[in-house]
């Protein structure tokens, strides 16, 4: 259990969500124990000790975003509701605690609401989140809630601006120090058409790897699949992208084996993809601006409500069609197929990117950098006409 | 919302007793409702005072309960819990089952039928709205399952023996009509000891829901959970092919058990995978009642066909290949009244025993012979554990507190093995249900080859699957959903204030109290061990997946570290003997 907190400790500071020195685990097995910055440690402890799970987390935002969240919300307010929809899906909501509600002993206060939900967020101190099952579970939870705040953040900000005091500066040391270029710049691919499996499930490990390393994707939020004849040989479900040798499933378009039950739950998306024709590569992931920037429409007077599913329009991105659907076996894998085929991408309402190579990942991975940069442009480029300076 | 004390509970169990014919409605404190809910914890619960009286005695409960969410359209909750203590192992035992009955039971009124006594004469009962009519039923004895449903046509929904529970075969299950069965555990020989052939079931009185906004919107979120869930509604899912889908799956990870666990891989499992089944007799989609998943087939003519646990250990497990004599298996057993897994391990093992697994033409006559208590069968009646002994080798037995394990061999998921262990109704695969992270990774994936942790996580998926029990709603929904939208289904329902935390709760406090009437009858850490097979003999490996013997050492330190967890001495066994007199 101690590799695995020092494990996910060290992926917290490597994908940059939280800050060093500002990181707790505990975990329970027949004993508690727990590691990393002092104060949050026994926090962590004391949380564990009064919930049903394995592992728990608490760690500050590299960037306060869900503190601004919890500043921002209306008196009142008790919980974020991120807008993005797999967050959404799996987190539903994110409580909160305010400073003042922290005082004293928070631990009964952070166990009541962590024994309703994933992750919560305790302003000042940052993100809490727990695991029933693992320590890794921990580290997905609070991924995610760091995936749903960042988002909401973004749309929130360009919607009503900054609201409080230090915070477009703190926004703005943000945007110079901690966002990075994205580039596929130095990373060889194979080319293609790769023939062999064995070629094939070493290339998807690799992309999966590099899509995480050049931080377009976190690590969990993702899937990747290679087409060689009849056969998809697809990421799992629940797989890090960047621990994915041994977590590839070869799937058989006759369904002639059902071992590939296991396989992403964007399998039926792959298939349909690869049915349309022209690509052999499928990278999916959920880069941020991009999942932002898909939820913004300027539809006047549009008569639907759950725009992230019954959408039916397509619109244009910088040339990256948008499209609404839901998840896995809900209504994406019926409306990507047909707008991805000749742009090689396409978004999905509130969720993420696909994109597609059609010999081989070089293609689609450089894409999707492309997709997320244009994303990113465009987002400070609408920020700025906001709110000039 | 809407204040009102039925919300989600009716508030009366209907109590029958069959010694002297008679039939009343009781009023369930609602303390009782609210601290165990339904299903498995209220029946557990209403077993207090008499879980040590032996199985067969009369004044032993035989309960049939439902849970607050039954009768709303809560995903997957038209389930049941039948509660009472199994003949096979001994244990407190409850089987939870699907159909149309437990819908009926709620309609006609009640949380829970409690059957005690025994009847002078061969009887049926009747349930509806106004109460219980016992009735003759001298001539359905010895009919099938198939037969006593056709007779009782028209009384709504019908749970019967077949001739097994008649005859006392002590894996003998009560069929529910729609071809679910309360299987395993020998339950149904309980009924038979009791002189009860059926139950019927018909209501159509609805159920009120404290907050339908509430509601609905939870339901939706759990029905977006199914969507993204490859294993629920995937293409390869259980939707698609049922729970067969897990034969290729189990094949590729080498942990399927074969030849009574001597191999973990069968090389023609192909013949009756998911896809095999489809292709031979397509793929109609059947289920219980209101469920949107519909994990069951049948072929066209109506024969309901097998789940992956029947197929593989009529199929691996004895060395079987024909995949319609498998199906004539798991017909025999649906009408002569018969646990799919007891029946089949119990024969992989006589059959290593004798030096030669049944062939595919012997083993439907061989299941009729169990049923009837003849020829061969007389001793096969006795499950795994007792055949083995009287053998004279009782490391035969594949079984854990004499409940024969499932398809999923513990040398290939370790979490597995130490909850076979574990389970208060012995060798289940359901009480923690570690496959569903071991190998479905479900909701994140542990290491199947590793003890780490796992004692913990047993221990939390014991207490969670305790509260889906007596919610009651199908394991399988939680291959998608978690107990968070439950919560919410069960608030919104009765408009009492549910957490997953809280229902985690209920869920440790429903299975101590079975381990402690475990304890009551002489259960401690001994009974608490697999097979030695287990320990000494490696399984198939190959294809770069090693599958040694599990480390004998490293499992008792892990099962020691379970009862500290869970609070239990060294030997498994409760410090406090008063445990039970402080809870509600
Ligand atoms: S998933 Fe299958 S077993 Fe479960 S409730 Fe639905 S039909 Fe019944």
């Amino acid at each position: 259990m101690r590799d695995q907190i020092a494990k996910y400790a060290a992926r917290l500071v490597a994908d940059r969500s939280a800050l060093p020195g500002r990181i707790a685990f505990a975990a329970h097995d027949d004993v508690l124990i727990s590691n990393g910055n002092r104060e949050m440690a026994k926090l962590c402890e004391g949380v564990l000790s009064s919930l049903s799970c394995l592992g728990l987390v608490a760690a500050s935002q590299s960037f306060p975003i869900a503190d601004f969240l919890v500043r921002r919300a209306p008196a009142g307010e008790s919980r974020i509701v991120p807008r993005d929809t797999e967050t959404r899906t799996f987190l539903h909501d994110i409580p909160f605690l305010r400073r003042e509600e922290l005082a004293g002993d928070p631990t009964r206060r952070i166990a009541k609401l962590l024994g309703n939900r994933k992750g919560m967020i305790a302003e000042g101190l940052g993100v809490v989140a727990a695991g029933t099952v693992t320590v890794e579970q921990a580290y997905i939870n609070y991924s995610s809630v760091f995936h749903s705040t960042f988002v909401k953040y973004l749309l929130d900000v360009l919607t009503d601006g900054f609201l409080l005091r230090g915070e477009k500066e703190a926004f703005d040391r943000f945007r110079a120090g901690w966002l990075r270029p994205l580039s596929a710049e130095g990373l060889a691919f194979r080319s293609g058409p790769i023939g062999d499996p064995g070629e094939i499930l070493a290339e998807i490990a690799a992309v999966g790897r590099h899509t995480v390393e050049r931080g377009l994707v976190d690590s969990f939020f993702g899937n990747i699949s290679y087409r060689l004849g009849d056969v998809v040989y697809i990421s799992q479900t629940a797989a890090s992208l960047d621990e994915l040798p041994g977590r590839i499933d070869p799937v058989p378009a006759d369904n002639s084996s059902t071992a590939g039950i296991t396989a992403s739950s964007e399998l039926l998306a792959h298939r349909r993809i690869f049915e349309a024709g022209g690509a052999r590569a499928i990278l999916h992931g959920h880069p941020k601006f991009a999942v932002a920037m898909s939820m913004l429409c300027e539809e006047k007077d549009c008569p639907i409500k759950d725009c992230w599913k019954d959408c039916d329009k397509v619109r244009l991105l910088g040339g990256t069609p948008v499209v609404a659907g839901e998840i896995g076996a809900g209504g994406l894998a019926r409306r990507v197929p047909p707008v991805i085929a000749k742009p090689g991408k396409a978004l999905v309402y509130g969720h993420g990117v696909f994109t597609t190579g059609r010999t081989d990942f070089a293609e689609a991975f450089r894409a999707m950098v492309d997709v997320e940069n244009w994303c990113r442009g465009e987002y400070f480029r609408r920020l700025a006409a906001k709110r000039p300076g | 919302m809407e204040l009102s004390p039925t919300n989600g509970w009716r508030g009366s169990l209907l109590h029958v007793d069959l010694t002297t014919g008679t039939a009343r409605a009781e009023t369930i404190p609602r303390d009782l409702l609210t601290h165990y809910l339904g299903g498995r914890g209220l029946g557990v619960r209403l077993l207090r005072e008499t879980h040590t009286l032996d199985p067969y005695h009369p004044d032993m409960p035989l309960v049939f309960a439902v849970g607050p969410l039954c009768g709303t359209p809560a995903p997957t909750a038209a389930r049941l819990a039948v509660v009472s203590r199994s003949p096979l192992t001994g244990t407190v035992y409850d089987c939870s089952a699907g159909g149309r009955f437990a819908h009926r039971l709620k309609s006609a009124g009640f949380d829970a039928l409690r059957i005690v006594g025994r009847s002078p004469r061969q009887v049926a009962i009747a349930v509806t709205p106004v109460g219980a009519e016992i009735f003759p039923a001298d001539s359905l004895w010895g009919k099938t399952v198939g037969e006593t449903k056709r007779a009782l046509s028209g009384k709504g929904s019908v749970a019967a023996i077949g001739p097994a529970g008649e005859n006392g075969v002590l894996f003998a299950c009560i069929m529910m009509g729609e071809g679910n069965a309360v299987g395993r555990g020998g339950l149904g020989a309980v009924m038979g000891s009791k002189n009860l052939k059926a139950v019927t079931v018909d209501g159509d009185l609805p159920v009120g829901i404290a907050d339908r906004t509430r509601f609905d919107r939870a339901r939706q979120d759990v029905m977006r959970l199914f969507r993204a869930s490859p294993v629920i509604f995937g293409e390869l899912g259980i939707s698609e092919y049922g729970t067969p889908a897990l034969v290729d799956l189990m094949r590729q990870r080498r942990m399927a058990p074969t030849e009574n666990f001597r191999k973990t891989v069968f090389e023609r499992s192909g013949n009756y995978s998911g896809p095999a089944i489809r292709k031979a007799y397509g793929g109609k989609k059947d289920g219980c009642h209101g469920c949107p998943i519909q994990c069951k087939r049948s072929a066209p003519d109506g024969t309901h066909l097998p789940e992956y646990e029947t197929v593989s250990h009529f199929g691996a497990l004895n060395g079987i290949d024909d995949l319609r004599s498998i199906v004539r298996s798991n017909t025999a057993c649906n009408e002569q009244g018969l646990d799919t897994i007891t029946a089949a391990a119990t024969l992989s093992a006589w059959g290593e025993g004798r030096g030669r697994f049944p062939d595919a033409e012997e083993v439907p006559a061989l299941l009729e012979d169990i049923a009837r208590r003849r020829g061969e069968g007389e001793l096969l009646a006795l499950g795994s554990r007792r055949v083995a002994e009287a053998m004279g080798n009782p490391g035969l037995s594949m079984s854990v507190k004499s409940l024969e394990l499932p398809a999923y061999d513990p040398r290939g998921a370790y979490g597995m093995a130490l909850a076979y262990c574990t389970s208060n109704r012995g060798g289940c695969h359901l009480r923690a249900y570690p496959i569903s992270h071991e190998i479905l990774r479900k909701p994140v994936a542990t290491d199947r080859f590793s003890f780490s942790g796992k004692a913990r996580i047993i221990k939390i998926a014991e207490d969670t699957n305790a509260a889906i029990d007596s919610l009651v709603a199908c394991k399988f929904s939680f291959f998608g959903a978690t107990l968070e939208e439950y919560a919410e289904l069960l608030s919104a329902t009765t408009g009492e204030d549910y957490t997953p935390q809280s229902l985690k709760e209920i869920g440790e406090r429903i299975f101590l109290t079975e381990r402690f009437y475990n304890c009551a009858n002489g259960f401690d850490a001994g009974d608490d061990r697999l097979p030695e097979r287990f320990f000494r003999e490696p399984g198939s490996g190959g294809e770069g997946i090693d599958v040694p013997p599990i480390d004998e050492k490293r499992f008792e330190e892990e099962i020691g570290k379970y009862y500290r967890i869970r609070g239990l001495t060294p030997r498994g066994t409760f410090t406090d003997p008063g445990y039970l007199s402080g809870l509600p």
